[in-house]
C-alpha cells in the first residue's frame, strides 16, 4: 500500500473546512486544505448572518479581527399578506457589544479570513483544485482523494469532506441513503447597494449595528420564506423556496423576489438599491431526516456536506453548525491519527462530539420546525388570519363597540378555513420546537 | 539564464487590491506558457522574474508550480515607472537570450516595459503578438497592424516578445508541484539603480471632449441648439417595440435596409 | 538634417512622429499631429502622400522616407531629428507603440504611454483598464503616445500652406540585426479582422442560450458584413475567445452599426463601444441600458429572433 502523503486532507474551504483544517493543524498534524475556487469563499453564498460564538475557544476575541459588516442588534419576523404586515420586532443593545450574538458578513471575506487562520496554524491551502473522486483501499476504506490536477492524487490518513450541500464525496462514499428534492430548498439572493446613511435611517440603526428580518407570506403560491439583512452599504434580499413547489408552479425565483420587493412593507426599505449581485444555492433543509452517516473508515463528513445546516423553516443557521462540526471533525481526526486507528471506530469521537453539543441537540429539538414553517397552513392561511385579527383589534369602528379578541380569533379562523384541531396541533409543534 | 519570463503581480481592475483578487494577468500567463514550451523544445531553463513587494512572490510560486526552473524577485514598490522596472529587470538578465512578457499590465497598461527591456539589452522586439510559434532557434510571431493587417516576423535571439492574453493557455500545475512551490524559497535582490515611485494625480475616467465638425445652422442660437442636442436629449434614443421573434427579425432587416446597410 | 534642430524656442514646443506605410496614416495619426499644433515628422514609405492626408491639420512637416519598419533602427535614425524637441508625441497605433519606447530609451527620457491628453506641461493617461485617469507633469523633456480616437480632429477649410522639409538620415547598416525580420505583411481577413477596426458588429450577451449561438451570430454577421463580438459574460463562459470581448477590459471598438442580442449594456461594455451611428438591441427587458441606447429597441427573445433573422438574411445582399 502506498504511504499517505499527509495526515489529513480537508476538502472544501468553506467554514466547515477551514475550522477542520485549523484544529487538525493546531494538533500538530500535516494538513492540506483543498478548495476549488480561486480563494476560500470566492463563490460561496448565503443569506448573510453568522453566529460566531463557537469561535470563542478557537480564536479568542475573534470580534476584534473578524471581517464583520454589522452586528445584528435588531431581529424581526414579518407575516405578510398582499396588503398587510404583522411584525414582531426585537432589539437589544447587548448584541452590539462583546461577545456579540450575530453579525452580517460577506462570505468571500469570512471564509478567506477563517482559512487564513488554518494556514497560520500550518495547514497548506491549495486553491483552484477540485476533488473529483475518492481513493479507496481494497476494503473500501478512504485513503485519499483524486483532484483535477495532473498527477492529482493525494493520499491521507483521514479525509474530511466539507464540500458543501449535495456533497459529492459523501454520496460517492455511499453515506447518503437517499436524496430527495423535497429535502432541499433553493436560496436566491440579491445584493443591493445603498449608501450607509440611507440604510441607517431606513432600518433605524447606527454605527455598525444592523438588522435581520425574516418574512413569511411573501413567496406567493410557492412555499418558502424571505429574508432581508443589512450590510454596511448593501442590503441582502432573498427568498428560500421549497423545491418541488417551485418546479410545480414553474415560477422564476427572480420574479418572486421582485414581487416581494414591491410589497408595501418592503418596498420603502429596498427602494433605489442598485443591484450588485444575484446568486442562488441549494440548502439542505430536512435536518435529521436526511443526515448521512458521518463517519466511515478514513473519512468524516462535516457542515452542509453532512446536512448539518439548521433550517428551522426560514431561520437559517448553517455557518455556525459548519464551523462547529468542522472543529469537532478536526479534533476527532487528530485523536484518531494520534491513536493510530483511523477506522470508523477510531473516528467515533466525531459522532460523540456532535451528539453531546448543540450541533445535534438543536437539530433534535427543531426536528419538526421546517415542516411546520413550510406547511401550507403556515404559508398560506395563518398570515392572513393573524393579520386580520390584528387589523380588527386595532381598528376603531365607532359607533360599533370593540369586539372581544376571542370572538375575532374564532371568526377569522373560520374565515381562513383553518380547523381548530389543526391550529392547536401546529401551536403545540411550534411550542415544542421553539419553546 | 537563457529564457526569462517577466511576470507582474496585478490585481484585477475594479476589485480591491488584496491577495484574493491578484495574480498573473492572462497576458503574463500566455508569456509563461510560451517560455515553458520554448524551454522544452530547446532544453534551456526558464527564470521567472518580478519587480514588486513580497506579495508579488505569489506569481513566482505559480510559475514555479507550472515548471519554471528559477524565480527571482527584485524588491520594489508596486507602482514604479515602466522605465525603472525595465532597467531593474534588464540589469539582472544581461545574458538572457529570450525574454517573454505580457503585452500590457492590467494596471499600468502601457505596454512599454518589454520594449524598454529590448532597448536595454540591444535585443530584437516583437510586441503585442497575437500568434507565436517556436521554430527551432527562432520564433515566428504575428503582430497586429492598422486596418486589420498582420505582420509576420521572424525573431531571433536575443529578443523580447510580448504576447496578448489569448495567445496561449497556461498549463495546469501538478499537485505535487503546487505543494513544493508553496514552500520554495525565492531569492530576493535589490535593484541596481534606485527606483522611483511614479507620482500621479488620479481621477475616474471620463472621456475627453472630442473635436466635432462645426454644427449646421444659420444663427449662433441654432448652432448652439444643434450642439447641445436639446431636442433629442430625452431618455431613450429611439423606438422601443415589443414584437414576436419573427416580426422582430423582419423589423431588423427593414431598419438595416432603411439605414443603408442592406441593399434595397 | 531637419530644420527642427535649429528651431527657435518660441515655436510650439511639441512635435508628432507619425509612422506611415505606403502613405497611409496610422490610426490616431491625424489626431496626434493636431495635438502637437500641426508640427510633425512623418516617417516611413510614401511620406509625400501623407502630406495630402494631413491637409488642414499640419503646418510644418519633416518627411523621412524609410522602407521597412524596424523599430530599433528607425529610432536611431530619428534620434538626431528630435533630440532638441522637448516633447515628442506618437499615436498609440501598433507602429507608434513599438517605436516610442525605443526612441525614449535612446533619448534617455520618460515615456508616457497611452495618453488621452498631452500638453507640454500635463499628460493624462488612461490606466487600470480605462477606469482611471492618471495625471502628471511630464517634466522638461519626454516622449508620449496618444490613444487613437480619444481626441477627434476636423481639418480646417482654410489653412496656411504646409511647410515641408525632407530629411535624409542613413539607416545604421552594420552590426547584428537588432530588429526582427519581416517575413510578410498579410492583408486583413474579414473573419479575423480586429474588432477594434470593424465598421459593423453584431454582439451577443448572456441572453443567448447556448454556445452555438455565437457561430450563428458570426454567420449572420457574414450576411451583414459585420464582425462578431461578445460581452464578458460570454467570454467568461468560454463561448468565444477573449479577443471577441467588447469593453473596457476587452477590445475598444468603434463601429458604425452595432446590433446587440441579449446584452444588458453594462457600462464596462458600452464604454468600449465607441459612438455607433446606429444601434439595434434585442432584449427581453425593455428597460436595460442597452435598450435605452438603441435606435431600434426590440423587446423579444433574442434566440428565436436569431433563428428567424438567419433565414431572412439568406436572401438579402449587402448595400
Ligand atoms: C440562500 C442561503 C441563505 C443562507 N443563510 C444563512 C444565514 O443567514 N446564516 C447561516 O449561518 N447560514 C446560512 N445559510 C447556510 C450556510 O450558507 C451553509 O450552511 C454553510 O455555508 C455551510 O458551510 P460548509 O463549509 O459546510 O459548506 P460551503 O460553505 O458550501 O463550502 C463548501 C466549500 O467546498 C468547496 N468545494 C465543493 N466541492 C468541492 C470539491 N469537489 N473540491 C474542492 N472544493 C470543493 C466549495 O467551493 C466551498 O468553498 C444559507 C444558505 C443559503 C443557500
Ligand atoms: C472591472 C470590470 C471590467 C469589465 N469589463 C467588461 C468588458 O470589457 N466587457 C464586458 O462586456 N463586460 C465587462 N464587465 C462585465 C460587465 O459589468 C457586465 O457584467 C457584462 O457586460 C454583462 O454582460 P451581458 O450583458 O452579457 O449579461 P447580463 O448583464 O446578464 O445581461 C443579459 C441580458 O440578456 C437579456 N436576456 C435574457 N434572456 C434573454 C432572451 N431570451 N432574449 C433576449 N434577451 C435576453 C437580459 O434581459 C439582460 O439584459 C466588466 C466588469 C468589471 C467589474
Ligand atoms: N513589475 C513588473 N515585474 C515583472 N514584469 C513586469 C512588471 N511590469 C511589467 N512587466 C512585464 O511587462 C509587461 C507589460 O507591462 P506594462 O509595460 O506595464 O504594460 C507585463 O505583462 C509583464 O510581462
Amino acid at each position: 500500500m502506498t504511504a499517505p502523503d499527509v495526515d489529513v486532507v480537508v476538502v472544501g474551504g468553506g467554514p466547515a473546512g477551514a475550522c477542520a483544517a485549523m484544529v487538525a493543524a493546531r494538533a500538530g498534524l500535516d494538513v492540506v486544505l483543498l478548495e476549488r475556487g480561486p480563494f476560500p469563499g470566492s463563490k460561496n453564498m448565503y443569506g448573510g448572518v453568522v453566529y460566531p460564538r463557537i469561535l470563542d475557544t478557537l480564536i479568542p476575541e475573534w470580534w476584534l479581527e473578524a471581517p464583520v459588516q454589522r452586528w445584528v442588534t435588531r431581529r424581526s419576523t414579518m407575516l405578510l399578506t398582499e396588503t398587510q404586515a404583522v411584525t414582531i420586532d426585537f432589539r437589544t443593545e447587548a448584541w452590539g457589544a462583546p461577545p456579540y450574538n450575530g453579525a452580517t458578513a460577506y462570505r468571500p471575506d469570512w471564509d478567506h479570513w477563517l482559512a487564513g487562520h488554518a494556514q497560520a496554524a500550518g495547514a497548506q491551502l491549495i486553491t483552484d483544485t477540485t476533488v473529483i473522486g475518492l481513493i479507496r483501499d481494497e476494503h473500501g476504506a478512504v485513503v485519499g482523494v483524486r483532484t483535477d490536477r495532473p498527477d492529482g492524487d493525494l493520499r491521507a490518513r483521514v479525509v474530511i469532506a466539507c464540500d458543501g450541500v449535495n456533497s459529492f464525496l459523501a454520496k460517492e462514499a455511499g453515506l447518503y441513503e437517499h436524496t430527495d428534492a423535497k429535502h432541499y430548498t433553493l436560496g436566491v439572493k440579491e445584493t443591493l447597494a445603498l449608501p450607509k446613511e440611507t440604510i441607517d435611517e431606513r432600518f433605524a440603526v447606527r454605527d455598525r449595528h444592523g438588522v435581520d428580518i425574516e418574512i413569511i407570506g411573501a413567496t406567493g403560491s410557492v412555499n418558502g420564506g424571505g429574508f432581508l439583512y443589512t450590510n454596511l452599504d448593501t442590503i441582502a434580499v432573498g427568498v428560500v423556496l421549497k423545491l418541488p413547489k417551485l418546479a410545480a408552479q414553474a415560477q422564476r425565483p427572480e420574479a418572486i423576489i421582485a414581487k416581494m420587493k414591491q410589497h408595501p412593507a418592503i418596498a420603502p426599505l429596498v427602494q433605489g438599491g442598485e443591484l450588485k449581485e444575484y446568486s442562488a444555492h441549494l440548502i439542505p433543509e430536512a435536518g435529521l431526516t436526511m443526515m448521512p452517516k458521518m463517519v466511515m473508515d478514513g473519512m468524516l463528513v462535516a457542515g452542509d456536506a453532512a446536512a448539518l445546516c439548521l433550517a428551522a423553516g426560514i431561520w437559517l443557521e448553517g455557518v455556525n453548525f459548519a464551523m462547529a462540526s468542522g472543529m469537532y471533525a478536526g479534533e476527532a481526526a487528530a485523536e484518531a491519527v494520534r491513536g493510530g486507528d483511523v477506522t470508523a471506530n477510531g473516528l467515533q469521537g466525531y459522532q460523540r462530539r456532535l451528539s453531546d453539543t448543540f450541533v445535534l441537540k438543536d437539530h433534535r429539538k427543531l426536528h419538526r420546525a421546517p415542516e411546520l414553517v413550510l406547511s401550507d397552513r403556515v404559508q398560506h392561511l395563518y398570515p392572513g388570519m393573524v393579520a386580520n385579527v390584528v387589523e380588527r383589534m386595532f381598528r376603531v369602528d365607532n359607533p360599533e363597540p370593540k369586539p372581544g379578541l376571542r370572538r375575532i380569533v374564532t371568526q377569522e379562523r373560520q374565515r381562513a378555513g383553518v380547523r381548530r384541531r389543526d391550529l392547536l396541533r401546529d401551536g403545540w409543534t411550534g411550542f415544542r420546537s421553539f419553546g | 539564464m537563457s529564457i526569462v519570463v517577466c511576470l507582474k503581480w496585478v490585481s484585477h481592475p475594479g476589485e480591491p487590491h488584496d491577495s484574493r483578487f491578484s495574480g498573473m494577468s492572462h497576458a503574463d500567463q500566455s508569456a509563461l506558457e510560451f517560455a515553458l514550451q520554448q524551454a522544452e523544445s530547446t532544453g534551456a531553463t526558464v527564470t521567472a522574474i518580478t519587480v514588486g513587494p513580497p506579495g508579488a512572490e505569489k506569481v513566482l510560486r505559480d510559475a514555479l508550480a507550472c515548471g519554471a526552473h528559477h524565480a527571482v524577485r527584485i524588491e520594489g514598490p508596486t507602482t514604479t515607472s515602466g522605465t525603472d522596472v525595465a532597467t531593474a529587470i534588464a540589469d539582472h538578465i544581461t545574458d538572457a537570450r529570450w525574454v517573454w512578457c505580457g503585452d500590457y499590465s492590467l494596471d499600468r497598461g502601457a505596454g512599454s516595459v518589454p520594449a524598454f527591456i529590448a532597448a536595454h539589452l540591444n535585443a530584437q522586439q516583437a510586441l503585442g503578438i497575437i500568434h507565436a510559434s517556436i521554430e527551432g532557434d527562432a520564433v515566428h510571431a504575428t503582430r497586429r497592424l492598422d486596418g486589420g493587417r498582420r505582420e509576420l516576423l521572424e525573431v531571433t535571439a536575443p529578443a523580447v516578445v510580448s504576447v496578448e492574453g489569448a495567445t496561449a493557455r497556461l498549463r495546469r500545475a501538478t499537485l505535487a508541484a503546487v505543494r513544493a512551490a508553496a514552500s520554495a524559497t525565492i531569492p530576493v535582490v535589490s535593484a541596481t539603480t534606485p527606483m522611483h515611485r511614479a507620482e500621479f494625480m488620479v481621477r475616474p475616467y471620463r472621456p475627453r471632449a472630442r473635436v466635432l465638425p462645426a454644427p449646421e445652422g444659420a444663427t449662433a442660437l441654432e448652432r448652439l441648439r444643434v450642439l447641445t442636442d436639446a431636442a433629442a436629449a430625452s431618455a431613450a434614443r429611439g423606438d422601443t417595440v415589443r414584437l414576436e421573434p419573427a416580426d422582430a427579425a423582419a423589423r431588423i432587416v427593414r431598419a438595416l435596409r432603411e439605414w443603408g446597410y442592406l441593399a434595397h | 538634417m531637419g530644420r527642427s534642430a535649429q528651431r527657435p524656442p518660441n515655436l510650439a514646443p511639441m512635435i508628432a512622429v507619425v509612422v506611415v506605410r505606403g502613405g497611409a496614416l496610422p490610426s490616431g495619426g491625424d489626431e496626434t499631429v493636431a495635438e502637437c499644433g500641426g508640427r510633425a515628422i512623418v516617417v516611413g514609405s510614401g511620406t509625400a502622400l501623407a502630406v495630402e492626408a494631413l491637409a488642414g491639420i499640419a503646418t510644418e512637416l519633416t518627411l523621412l522616407e524609410l522602407e521597412h519598419f524596424q523599430p530599433a533602427a528607425w529610432a536611431a535614425a530619428l534620434q538626431p531629428l528630435v533630440q532638441h524637441e522637448p516633447a515628442v508625441v506618437m499615436p498609440g497605433s501598433p507602429d507608434g507603440r513599438d517605436l516610442a519606447p525605443r526612441l525614449a530609451s535612446l533619448l534617455h527620457r520618460p515615456l508616457f504611454a497611452g495618453a488621452v491628453t498631452v500638453t507640454a506641461h500635463r499628460v493624462e493617461l488612461a490606466r487600470k483598464g480605462g477606469t482611471e485617469i492618471h495625471i502628471a507633469n511630464p517634466g522638461p523633456e519626454f516622449v508620449a503616445t496618444l490613444q487613437p480616437g480619444v481626441r477627434g480632429v476636423v481639418p480646417a477649410a482654410s489653412w496656411p500652406a504646409v511647410v515641408v522639409t525632407h530629411a535624409e538620415v542613413p539607416l545604421r547598416a552594420s552590426g547584428p540585426a537588432v530588429d526582427a525580420a519581416v517575413l510578410a505583411v498579410l492583408p486583413p481577413d474579414p473573419a479575423t479582422i480586429d474588432l477594434a477596426e470593424a465598421p459593423r458588429i453584431v454582439g451577443g450577451g448572456a441572453g443567448l442560450d447556448r454556445p452555438e449561438r455565437m457561430e450563428q451570430l458570426s454567420r449572420i454577421g457574414g450576411h451583414l458584413g459585420a464582425s462578431m463580438g461578445a460581452t464578458r459574460v460570454i467570454t467568461d463562459r468560454g463561448w468565444v475567445p477573449h479577443e471577441r470581448q467588447i469593453g473596457t477590459t476587452g477590445v475598444v471598438v468603434d463601429p458604425r452599426l452595432y446590433v446587440a442580442f441579449g446584452v444588458s449594456g453594462a457600462v464596462q461594455h458600452t464604454s468600449g463601444l465607441g459612438n455607433p451611428d446606429h444601434i439595434i438591441s434585442v432584449n427581453t427587458d425593455g428597460h436595460c441600458p442597452m435598450m435605452q441606447l438603441a435606435d431600434l429597441a426590440i423587446v423579444s427573445d433574442a434566440n428565436a429572433t436569431l433563428d428567424h433573422l438567419e433565414r431572412l438574411l439568406a436572401d438579402e445582399s449587402l448595400a
